[in-house]
């Protein structure tokens, strides 16, 4: 019989990596209803602009180049993760932009559209950053591993999982704690109301949507050293983000945050016990969790259950 | 009584109707002369995988095919017809492949396919290819099925598979590492047939296997894996896991700092799934078919080629991928040559057999098309992680270089049963 708390470690870690996500996805499918199908290039591109922030690919061979791969590692992962995220979010905006024209339609014109979008931008990335294997550098006070326990665990998942924690922790307090958090939130909840009250709600869409792709973007930064960096990077995540807002209940904060969680644990202690099953184990509670409870977690009543 | 009429004019209808079916579909023996005449291009198929889990390789492999039809363009074509080829993408997916191989027989009219990563894929394709009987060569997946069990008249192996990688290294790393040995397997055909290759290897020489982790295809986080070769403590862990599964794989290991302890025997290492990772990825001993700085004549110059046609490639370097893919297409056109026709039956008795030259293939050891599984049996090479690298990209050590015979997969010989050449629909290409 083998020991199952390091798998149970390993299950929460990657519950938190999925919720950090997720965390983008669900704020833009709450507020907004439209399913970002281009979440995952988003994602692939904030972790690509960050290579660029790390590796000075584009400049390298440039004087300023020389300059700035003399700055130290640390300052330049720092500076990546607030370059990279800012990128993607500005990138988001501009798909809002392209998606004005769906509003008011049925869903699949938005879906269709950020599909197109997301093929888009992974062509893209091939032409600027190349087709192969990159490797985003980390500083070495956050790579390599540690023992806990007798068993040998990646520093840099600890790290990743406890940034997920305090990203969470900052989207929930500016949703809760701002004005501007208010806003969107009633904006999720009555659009026309909030634009009743003198709100430019176009305006709120668009800081919105940059909000979700900057989170998705952050996203990347922080996963890429642990799953790679390839042009189609952002299709592994697309599937394993939706599937989580599914489960947790459609524009629910907490119900993504909880629905990350039990993700992770059904693939690690499924890895443990049957590896083979570990992907399908997130479709079997999929399955599971909607069969008892159609609209997820801590998803909104229908107006159908009423 | 029947009142139907038969007039002269119904009788000369039905004739010409007869006539125009019989063109297309019979007598079949010999039934689709698709290009008559030397003025018409040879078409060449190429279905390499542009996109999923094997799009890098996809890509070093179609580039291969395209360097081999460039250069035979450039010596005047072959029996004096140009070489033309048509793409499509695969997409790492049997179904595709099936449906592409179907596509391109059907309506592109392609004489020949070419190329392939996945063993699925491959397998599809040549499924296609036997029943209209088009050559298919499959250029890069390993699957000791593919020249076994599910070999076929039509089809020819360019690779390596995972027997002969495993018998170039099971032996040895028993001897080293111990007798206890777990698999990680890539859940599909190639790291099924690759794992139960090592695990008859291991019941030969006296080992045995303490764990076999199934890895589901699309796996990018290992750590469940890892944790388990940690509670379990195997000497040796035999990995079978193949593209973008095996970079996450080699970069978690490395991450981890478990490239070392314990030895990792690595099936194959395609040389695109590890170009461009920090040399620390590259752990462990694995089997290759070609290295780009092998000391031998005509490397230099194969290199020198690649770059001067790929001038924009990020890939500065080829590997074994794209050597598979330029060696296919350029011993297909050779057995046309030899044939001196396109006659798919008589090129298939100019490719069985044939024997191509050490200096040819620019290999350690001559190699041969074996006639009765039409496996190339080849050089397999094992390498290691070059610590002493004397540039960039010279990312692999070579440890040894077995001969073919030492390596042959006997096993999945014996489950070969090629269809007889009546059984193959014959045509001119």
């Amino acid at each position: 019989m083998i020991d199952l708390l390091p798998h149970l470690i390993n299950g929460l870690t990657l519950g938190l990596l999925f919720a950090l996500i997720a965390l983008g996805f669900t704020l833009i499918v709450g507020v907004m209803e439209v399913i970002n199908l281009a979440h995952g290039s988003l994602f692939a591109l904030g972790a690509y602009f960050a290579l660029t922030v790390i590796a000075g690919s584009w400049f390298s061979s440039t004087p300023f180049g020389a300059w700035w791969l003399s700055l130290p590692l640390g300052l330049r992962y720092v500076l990546a993760l607030a370059i990279g995220p800012a990128l993607a979010g500005l990138a988001g905006m501009l798909l809002e932009l392209c998606l004005r024209p769906t509003y008011g339609k049925p869903p699949l014109y938005g879906l269709l559209l950020t599909f197109g979008a997301a093929l888009v931008v992974e062509e893209l990335i091939r032409l600027v950053w190349g087709t192969g294997e990159q490797n985003l550098a980390l500083p070495q006070a956050i790579n390599g591993a540690f023992l806990l326990n007798g068993m040998i665990f990646s520093t840099y998942r600890f790290f990743a999982s406890g940034f997920s924690i305090v990203a969470i922790a900052a989207v929930w307090l500016f949703l809760e704690r701002t004005s501007a958090g208010a806003v969107i939130k009633a904006g999720a909840h009555d659009s026309e109301m909030v634009r009743a009250l003198g709100y430019d709600l176009a305006r709120l869409r668009l800081l919105v949507f940059g909000f979700g792709a900057a989170l998705a973007g952050l996203a990347g930064v922080v996963m890429v050293p642990i799953w790679g960096l390839r042009p189609h990077v952002g299709v592994d995540i697309v599937i394993p983000a939706f599937l989580i807002i599914v489960i947790g209940g459609v524009g629910s904060f907490w119900g993504a945050v909880i629905a990350a969680l039990l993700v992770g644990l059904a693939i690690g202690i499924t890895g443990a016990y049957a590896a083979a099953w570990s992907t399908m184990s997130m479709y079997l509670l999929l399955i599971a969790i909607l069969g008892f409870r159609s609209r997820g977690l801590l998803g909104r009543k229908s107006a159908l259950e009423n | 009584m029947s009142k139907i009429r038969i007039t002269r004019r119904a009788i000369l209808g039905a004739a010409a109707a007869g006539s125009a079916v019989s063109l297309f579909a019979g007598p079949w023996k010999h039934n689709r002369v698709w290009a008559q005449g030397a003025s018409k291009p040879i078409r060449i198929g190429i279905t390499a995988d542009a996109s999923g889990q094997y799009a890098n390789s996809g890509a070093s492999d179609k580039r291969g095919m395209m360097m081999a039809i460039s250069e035979a363009n450039e010596r005047g074509g072959v029996l004096g017809r140009k070489i033309e080829f048509v793409h499509i993408d695969t997409e790492t997916t049997a179904a595709t492949g099936s449906r592409v191989a179907e596509r391109m027989i059907s309506r592109e009219q392609c004489g020949f396919l070419v190329g392939a990563v996945h063993s699925g894929v491959a397998n599809a394709i040549s499924q296609v290819a036997q029943k209209y009987g088009v050559i298919y060569i499959n250029t890069n997946s390993s699957s000791p099925t593919e020249a076994g069990q599910n070999c076929h008249r039509v089809k020819f192996v360019f690779d390596g598979n995972g027997t002969n990688f495993a018998k170039a290294a099971v032996k040895s790393a028993i001897e080293r590492f111990g007798p206890d040995w777990m698999l990680l397997t890539n859940d599909y055909v190639w790291g099924h047939d690759t794992a139960a290759a090592t695990k008859s290897l291991l019941k030969e020489y006296g080992g045995k296997v303490i764990e076999e982790v199934l890895i589901p295809q699309g796996t990018r986080d290992f750590t469940s894996a890892l944790l388990k070769v940690q509670q379990r403590k195997p000497g040796v862990i035999s990995a079978a896991i193949g593209g973008d599964d095996q970079k996450a794989m080699r970069q978690q290991v490395a991450q981890l700092g478990m490239g070392d302890k314990p030895a990792w025997i690595n099936s194959q290492q395609d040389w695109d799934d590890v170009y461009g990772l920090p040399v620390d990825n590259l752990f462990g001993v694995f089997g290759t078919t070609w290295y780009y700085r092998l000391d031998l004549p005509g490397v230099a110059d194969f290199v020198k080629r690649y770059q001067t046609m790929y001038p924009e490639t990020a890939m500065r370097s080829p590997g074994n991928v794209f050597y598979n893919g330029y060696m296919s297409i350029r011993e297909l056109l050779g057995a046309i040559e030899r044939a001196g026709t396109t006659n798919n039956i008589a090129v298939i008795k100019a490719l069985e057999g044939h024997k191509m030259p050490a200096r040819d293939r620019m290999q350690h050891f001559d190699a041969t098309i074996d006639a009765e599984t039409h496996q190339v049996q080849q050089t397999i090479y094992l390498a290691t992680a070059n610590r002493a690298a004397k540039e960039k990209d010279d990312l692999f050590e070579i440890l040894s270089h077995a001969k073919p015979d030492d390596v042959r997969d006997t096993d999945s010989a014996k489950l070969c049963k090629l269809e007889p050449y009546d059984k193959t629909p014959s045509f001119d290409a």
